[in-house]
């Protein structure tokens, strides 16, 4: 396989610089931009398997490049932002980021992320969803609509088990609130965020062995759910 | 003016009753001593009955003393020139009486009602001395000034971009006209509208209230009748009510611009303590990252890798502990200027503790963190990611002042009315007497490892109380103290369907 191909829209140079190395070193090609309006004709020209986009760009807002990227273009896209944005998260995220990293992060989070959203490839592909998943004593088929855990099969009612299905599809990645009640609720359901809080403490009595402290289903805290992979 | 017709009355029925009197004795007494009798009868009309009566009186008495006993009797005729100039002298003296009786009469009347507006001006004076804030002085001055005066009264103090403010609790409407005299008045400092010279076609009259040090603003009063503020007394009597409450408003501006000073003094040393604190510890993590990497830059394969390794780490954690000094400063500004929205929704509080938890992550490592949240708690409405700062504080807290490997219990608990979050750690403890103090920003404890700005709990009770909630903490009998607070459960809880 070649290398993939990674286009950075970020602003600060020693930002794009540490990237380039860290980037480089885990063999990907980084094409950077510093702009916006660079960016987005870097993505169009370098056809990226991943795009990183800083929300806080000079010249347009990053959730104004994602949007437009949006209009002809499925690629994974990251975000970067600062930590107490969350409502600009979601704005990306619903826009139609993959997912966010809050500044400042560690090279580890980032490639963990990357990995993520190049196995998950193209948004809304049927093909790029994993029917199963293995995650620590954590065993989901959801061809066979099995759960177990630590080997003994676990019983969801029909809105556990698709909410727990909504956030396999996007294992690894975050989910937000709103996504999570458009799937399992459906579209009028967008405000009721409290059902989503009842559901989760639910799933983790019966997924994870201390639900306060949990391993698998994670919350992030103004933003949303992240089912963890690894 | 209508003529008070049984006063006139009364002075005929008088005179009628000298007459009869001097009538008995006038076989006994001489002529001098029946004018007597006739003088007493004007001076009780007089005193009773006020000037026209008792001029009407006298005029009655010299006709019925020439009638009935100055010979020939029973006609006007006089048989004695000498006794016309009796008749001319009685009706002086009458005349003079009169006037006199009246006038002490109206001097006391006027002294008495002196006394009454000196007593309300005595009352109106204590109330204000006693009161604080323009507002309370002029609710108390308008009503004086309106029960005295019996008037519809308003205060006009100057506002914002140099126009007048009127302040009347309602009763007093301001057109631009009236606002106008108003204004003249103050910028003027004289009195104008009705019933001067300047601007008398105004419905109300208006006098500049002026204090020591300038003019602080203007009186309307609306009479109810237009003329009852006629009298010279009245408006020298309504200037020193004006004095008085320009001096009220006066002294009390004096005590809010010197509260103002202080609070503004103590915001610069809470300024200038925060420089000096954030100064200090943006420093030391900056100072640490450039020496450990010029070290590494200078002495390239020099180092061995363990060091060098050993460097990297502490860049790495250094950098760390800048971001979350940044992220407190950056919360505690935004605390403090108000800009801080709550958005408050329905949560789960073991989600918001593991939320908390995961964030701290790799550095609760070597600590045993027990965590007893009931499956049975309630939602509670918060910001979940503003209280999850508080908890990730909290934690941040007991990791920097117990031991390391020493453990820490989250507890959750709850009633109808409202969640309790509590932390406790193995540690130290609070030094005794100090519990409160935690709270209180750039408050430092005796840390041996990382030190913070002192913000950290500061914003834990900030974000607590915006949600209604109450944080303290509390040394526990085995050592340790705890950090517990309460978000309150206001409403019923949501529905949840499926």
């Amino acid at each position: 396989m070649a290398e993939p191909v990674v286009v950075v829209v970020e602003d600060e140079p020693q930002i794009r610089k540490f990237l380039r190395a860290a980037l480089t070193g885990q063999g990907y090609r980084v094409f950077e931009a510093g702009t916006g309006a660079d960016g987005l004709i870097e993505a169009a020209s370098r056809q990226p398997d991943i795009v990183i986009v800083d929300l806080g760009l000079p010249d347009v807002d990053g959730r104004e490049v994602i949007t437009r990227l949006r209009e002809w273009s499925a690629v994974p896209i990251i975000v970067l932002s600062a930590r107490g944005q969350e409502p600009d998260k979601v704005a990306a995220l619903d826009a139609g980021a993959d997912d966010y990293l809050s500044k400042p992060f560690g090279v580890g989070e980032l490639l963990a992320r990357m990995r993520v959203a190049l196995r998950h490839g193209a948004r809304g592909d049927p093909e790029s969803v994993e029917s199963t998943l293995t995650v620590g004593d954590l065993q989901i088929d959801l061809g066979r609509r099995r759960v177990l855990v630590q080997g003994a099969e676990v019983h969801l009612t029909p809105i556990e088990y698709r909410l727990l299905a909504t956030l396999v599809k996007h294992a690894g990645k975050v989910v937000t609130h709103r996504q999570l009640l458009r799937e399992v609720w459906g579209p009028n359901a967008e405000d009721q965020s409290h059902y989503l809080r009842v559901y989760m403490a639910h799933l983790r009595r019966k997924l994870e062995t201390n639900p306060a402290q949990p391993r698998y289903l994670l919350t992030e805290a103004g933003v949303g759910y992240r089912l963890l992979t690894e | 003016m209508s003529i008070d017709w049984p006063s006139y009355g009364w002075a005929i029925a008088l005179v009628a009753l000298a007459t009869g009197a001097a009538w008995l004795m006038f076989p006994f007494f001489e002529l001098a001593d029946l004018i007597m009798m006739y003088l007493l009868g004007i001076v009780v009309v007089a005193m009773r009955h006020g000037r026209g009566p008792s001029l009407l009186a006298s005029v009655l008495s010299v006709a019925a003393l020439d009638v009935f006993f100055v010979p020939p009797f029973f006609t006007f005729a006089v048989s004695d020139a000498r006794h016309l100039f009796t008749f001319a002298v009685m009706l002086v003296v009458g005349f003079v009486i009169s006037n006199l009786t009246v006038r002490i009469q109206a001097q006391a009347a006027a002294a008495r009602s002196r006394e009454a507006r000196t007593a309300a001006l005595y009352a109106m004076s204590r109330e204000l001395t006693s009161t604080r804030g323009v507002h309370e002085l002029l609710t108390i001055a308008l009503r004086h000034v309106s029960e005295v005066f019996k008037s519809q009264v308003v205060v006009l103090l100057p506002g914002a971009d140099r126009g007048l403010s009127a302040w009347s609790g309602g009763q007093f409407q301001l057109d631009a006209n009236e606002l106008g005299v108003a204004r003249w008045v103050y910028e003027h400092r004289q009195p104008a509208g009705l019933g001067t010279a300047t601007l008398p076609g105004a419905s109300a009259l208006y006098l500049p209230l002026i204090a020591p040090r300038g003019p602080v603003g203007a009186l309307g009063v609306r009479p109810g009748d237009r003329h009852s503020l006629d009298a010279p007394d009245q408006l020298h009597q309504l200037e020193t009510f004006a004095n008085q409450t320009a001096l009220a408003i006066e002294r009390a501006r004096l005590a809010d611009e010197a509260s103002d000073a202080k609070i503004r003094m103590e915001t610069e040393r809470l300024r200038n303590s925060l420089l000096s604190s954030v100064s200090h510890d943006l420093r030391t993590p900056l100072a640490t990252i450039t020496g450990a990497v010029s070290t590494i830059l200078e002495n390239g394969s020099r180092l061995d890798d363990r060091t060098r390794q050993e460097l990297l780490e502490s860049v790495r954690d250094e950098g760390e502990r800048l971001n979350r000094l940044v992220q407190n400063l950056l919360e505690m500004t935004r605390l403090e200027s108000g800009a801080l929205q709550l958005r408050k929704e329905w949560h789960s509080l073991e989600e918001v503790i593991g939320a908390a938890l995961s964030r701290v992550g790799k550095r609760l490592a070597n600590r045993r963190v027990t965590t007893r949240v009931p499956p049975s708690l309630p939602l509670v409405p918060m910001d979940d990611v503003l209280v999850e700062q508080v908890l990730v504080n909290i934690l941040e807290n007991a990791l920097k002042y117990t031991p390391p490997g020493s453990p820490i219990e989250i507890i959750a608990t709850a009633t109808d009315r409202a969640a309790t979050v509590e932390v406790a750690d193995r540690g130290p403890g609070l030094p005794h007497g100090e519990e409160d103090k935690v709270f209180e920003k750039f408050y430092r404890g005796r840390a041996d490892g990382e030190r913070g700005a002192g913000l950290g709990l500061a914003i834990c009770q900030g974000v607590v109380r915006a949600h209604g909630g109450r944080i303290w903490a509390q040394n526990l009998p085995g050592g340790g103290v705890a950090f517990l607070f309460t978000l309150p459960i206001t409403d019923a809880q949501p529905t949840v369907d499926g």
